[in-house]
């Protein structure tokens, strides 16, 4: 199944696209990282206290590793860069000679010191990509507003519609939930990642350029079928964003999630449940009907997942065809035998003793396999192999 | 100036919602897409979908914006041939069928080699190309499930939460990126690449820290709307209905700048809340203030002073904010479009600003089924009306 013809470093998609990333949130982080794991050359400057995201949560109780910056560095370089003090200039001016995109999450207003101002770097790296990525864009009237990643999934409209399902019918009267840890800013990065390849494609014709990304825009643009919804005539609300049928389930030892759209799949999901007599009835063949009656379907649903066991229910869905899948912890996702299977997870060192696994690239290329991230830079690294 | 894909042409044979957001983000960049549908498969927009309690066919759809249609009935040998001659011209071919699906067709990447021999395949599919799983079909939801990301979303004390749209076009924005990818490592050694993106990988992608945990035999917890040093932080109503005020404080400073803002100096002085480990400690009480103060005050008014305070806040949108948002739409991240039958509404553009090659964005609305069939067939193909109209007549094109 996979094609490896010569798997070496040269080999890989961006072999010898060199990045400069100067990032405190984890959209620029995420960029840069996205990068990386297709082979770019990507370096973190850091400040001598090292990046804001080393010590951003979920820790390690006992040796004080950030998961999250394990995460989003692995396989960069670290070079300590004072960009306030001139030495730290004339750093920054030999790493920008030698890349080909800059990635940049500076405030607006703290550019110019720092020598970053879109001015500046077009004047003198022409043909640079230059990326920022801020939280509203660079440009706009909110431009020099700022945001965690919960402003941020609200600003882009799809906190509002969440939770639904199951979890808004057990707690209608509770806030907005936002989605686990920094799903706006990833969908920034992958944005901001994308944006600079892009650019970076039109460099032979046009030369370098600068690229304004905003986190907001990203989760809007992923929400994208809302404003659809509401161009349709329909403002989207958590309390009615459910699945008329189908959704999260309870089982013996865990959640099902379970979504039929076709019909097929409905006739599949009818065997499964064992043919029950309410099913079978003729007028629930009616795509439409069933709509209707999706609160009555549910209830029989759930009355016969909560007598089952997750792992029968699964097994015997995928037998049949019925779009089923169980809900699995972050340990079970690591374990999985798929995942192994496809190599997704790899060891990373999150020091010289701290031995984690962590995933390789959300995606693959056969032809040349992506080649796991080893470890996370110790702040400054760089330092020690070529001094700047 | 042009825009950035000027001139990068897909083959894009990808339906519902991951592929083809992938292909329209290429597409609004530039890239001239030929998406190869059939009326025996019609794609989800061009019918009603019951289950999201739409009835009819939709008359404007974000994902096939800027889209070229061309109808081929891949039932039929000769058809087949065609989408081969398609993915000759083509620079990148996209795919989301079920994996092995496109190797049956006899559109398999080895296949589609022999007929362009740098061609960029990208397949796009819920479990990726090989592994156990990887015969399995799922939607949005089912990637969270698999991913992880589902059961880390949710109150602490509650169910997992279903991921929707957001998720599949989170796997067409990475799909895009690594397209670019492929792209490049092309222009540079002329070689031919098979991307294969699985979207449940996608969602484990967005809990990366937590699965780190859980290789060192950490179980992460489920965190709600907490954060593990920021307090407060979450989602707070206030005087409006339905009217939430987001709010994320991340230091001792933004913590007296809030209680200024509120007027609460009191409070400044209150040992519970001094630090921000005393903060995370007593988070529940704090909640409970901030709501009680929040709820005395207006919405919007109150996240623009908070901003203007340095403290990062944002009212929770719905789609009329986002639909009427002036910032958004200066940014050409909104913009509305139109057509004979379609009243002016908002749609999503371009997905960044480029200061040279800014013609990006939307250049025309939801294709109908085969309107670019003269172009494609006829300029690009070569075929000649009497050609066509054969091939119609016997359902190759149909």
């Amino acid at each position: 199944m996979f094609i490896e013809d010569s798997p070496h470093a040269a080999d890989l998609p961006l072999a010898g696209c060199r990045v400069i990333e100067h990032s405190g949130t984890v959209a620029a982080a995420y960029a840069g990282r996205l990068l990386a794991a297709m082979g770019a050359a990507v370096v973190m400057l850091e400040p001598p206290a090292g990046s804001p995201l080393r010590t951003a949560p979920p820790l390690l109780q006992d040796t004080g590793h950030s998961a999250l910056f394990a995460s989003l560095a692995a396989g960069k370089h670290s070079l300590v860069c004072e960009l306030g003090s001139p030495a730290g200039r004339r750093m920054l001016d030999r790493q920008l000679e030698n890349a080909d995109i800059l990635i940049d999450d500076t405030p607006l207003q703290e550019r110019e010191a720092r020598g970053l101002d879109r001015e500046t770097i077009a004047a003198r790296f022409p043909a640079l990509v230059h990326v920022s990525v801020r939280p509203f864009g660079a440009s706009g009237p909110k431009a020099d507003w700022d945001g965690e990643e919960v402003n941020l999934l609200h600003a882009g409209g799809e906190g509002f519609l969440l939770p639904n399902g199951l979890c808004y019918e057990l707690f209608p009267d509770r806030p907005p939930l936002k989605i686990y840890g920094h799903f706006s800013e990833y969908q920034g990065g992958a944005m901001a990642a994308f944006a600079a390849l892009s650019a970076f494609w039109a460099a032979p014709d046009v030369g370098g350029q600068y690229v304004d990304v905003s986190v907001q825009d990203a989760v809007l643009a992923v929400g994208a079928f809302a404003l659809q919804r509401f161009g349709d005539g329909s403002l989207e609300h958590r309390s009615t964003r459910h699945f008329r049928y189908g959704g999260v389930f309870e089982a013996q030892g865990g959640y099902v999630e379970l979504l039929t759209l076709e019909d097929r799949q409905w006739s599949a999901l009818v065997e499964l449940l064992g043919r029950p007599v309410w099913a079978e009835e003729e007028a629930l063949k009616d795509p439409l009907e069933r709509s209707r009656r999706g609160d009555e379907i549910n209830r029989h649903i759930r009355k016969w997942m909560l007598a089952q066991h997750v792992d029968d229910i699964v097994r015997g869905a995928q037998q049949l065809g019925v779009p089923a899948a169980k809900y699995r912890t972050p340990a079970e996702v690591i374990d999985g035998e798929h995942e192994r299977a496809r190599g997704l997870f790899a060891p990373l060192m999150l020091d010289e003793r701290v031995r984690a696994e962590a995933l390789v690239a959300p995606f693959q290329f056969l032809c040349t396999p992506l080649r796991a991230a080893e470890r996370v830079p110790a702040l400054g690294e760089m330092a020690h192999e070529s001094p700047a | 100036m042009k825009a950035p894909l000027a001139g990068v042409r897909l083959a894009d044979f990808t339906i519902h919602a991951a592929g083809p957001f992938c292909t329209q983000l290429l597409a609004q960049l530039g890239a001239e897409c030929i998406k190869i549908e059939s009326k025996a498969r019609l794609d989800a927009f061009r019918k009603p979908h019951a289950v999201y309690g739409r009835l009819s066919a939709a008359t404007f759809d974000q994902v096939s914006v800027n889209k070229l249609s061309v109808r081929l009935n891949l039932k039929q040998p000769e058809a087949i041939a065609l989408a081969k001659r398609l993915v000759s011209i083509s620079d990148v071919t996209s795919e989301s069928f079920r994996a092995g699906v496109m190797q049956r067709l006899g559109l398999g990447f080895e296949e589609l080699r022999t007929v362009k021999p740098d061609i960029i395949l990208v397949s796009l599919s819920s479990c990726g190309q090989a592994g156990p799983d990887s015969h399995f079909a799922g939607y949005a939801p089912l990637f969270g499930a698999w991913g992880g990301l589902g059961w880390m979303t949710g109150y602490t004390d509650g169910p997992p939460v279903e991921m929707r749209h957001v998720m599949d076009h989170s796997a067409g924005i990475h799909a895009a990126v690594a397209t670019m990818a492929a792209l490049h490592q092309r222009r540079r050694t002329g070689r031919a690449q098979h991307v294969d993106l699985a979207a449940r990988e996608v969602a484990s992608a967005m809990i990366g820290d937590a699965l780190i945990l859980a290789s060192l035999g950490i179980t992460p917890a489920r965190p709600g709307n907490r954060h593990l040093s920021m307090a407060p932080h979450g989602v707070y109503p206030t005087c409006q209905p339905d009217r939430w005020l987001t709010l994320a404080v991340r230091n001792d400073a933004e913590w007296l700048a809030l209680l200024r803002e509120l007027d609460q100096p009191a409070v400044a002085s209150d040992p519970r809340f001094a630090t921000a480990p005393a903060r995370l400690q007593h988070s529940e009480e704090l909640d409970a203030l901030l709501a009680q103060w929040l709820g005395a005050c207006e919405a919007d008014a109150t996240a623009e002073r908070l901003q203007r305070a340095g403290i990062r806040a944002h009212v929770s949108w719905s789609m009329l904010d986002i639909a009427n948002d002036p910032h958004l739409r200066m940014r050409g991240a909104t913009t509305e479009v139109s057509a004979p039958n379609i009243p002016p509404r908002a749609a999503v553009g371009a997905p960044a600003r480029f200061s040279k090659t800014n013609e990006v964005g939307i250049r025309r609305l939801t294709p109908t089924l085969g309107q670019d069939e003269d172009y494609v067939f006829g300029e690009l193909l070569g075929l000649s009306t009497a050609q066509r109209a054969d091939l119609e007549r016997r359902e190759v094109i149909a």
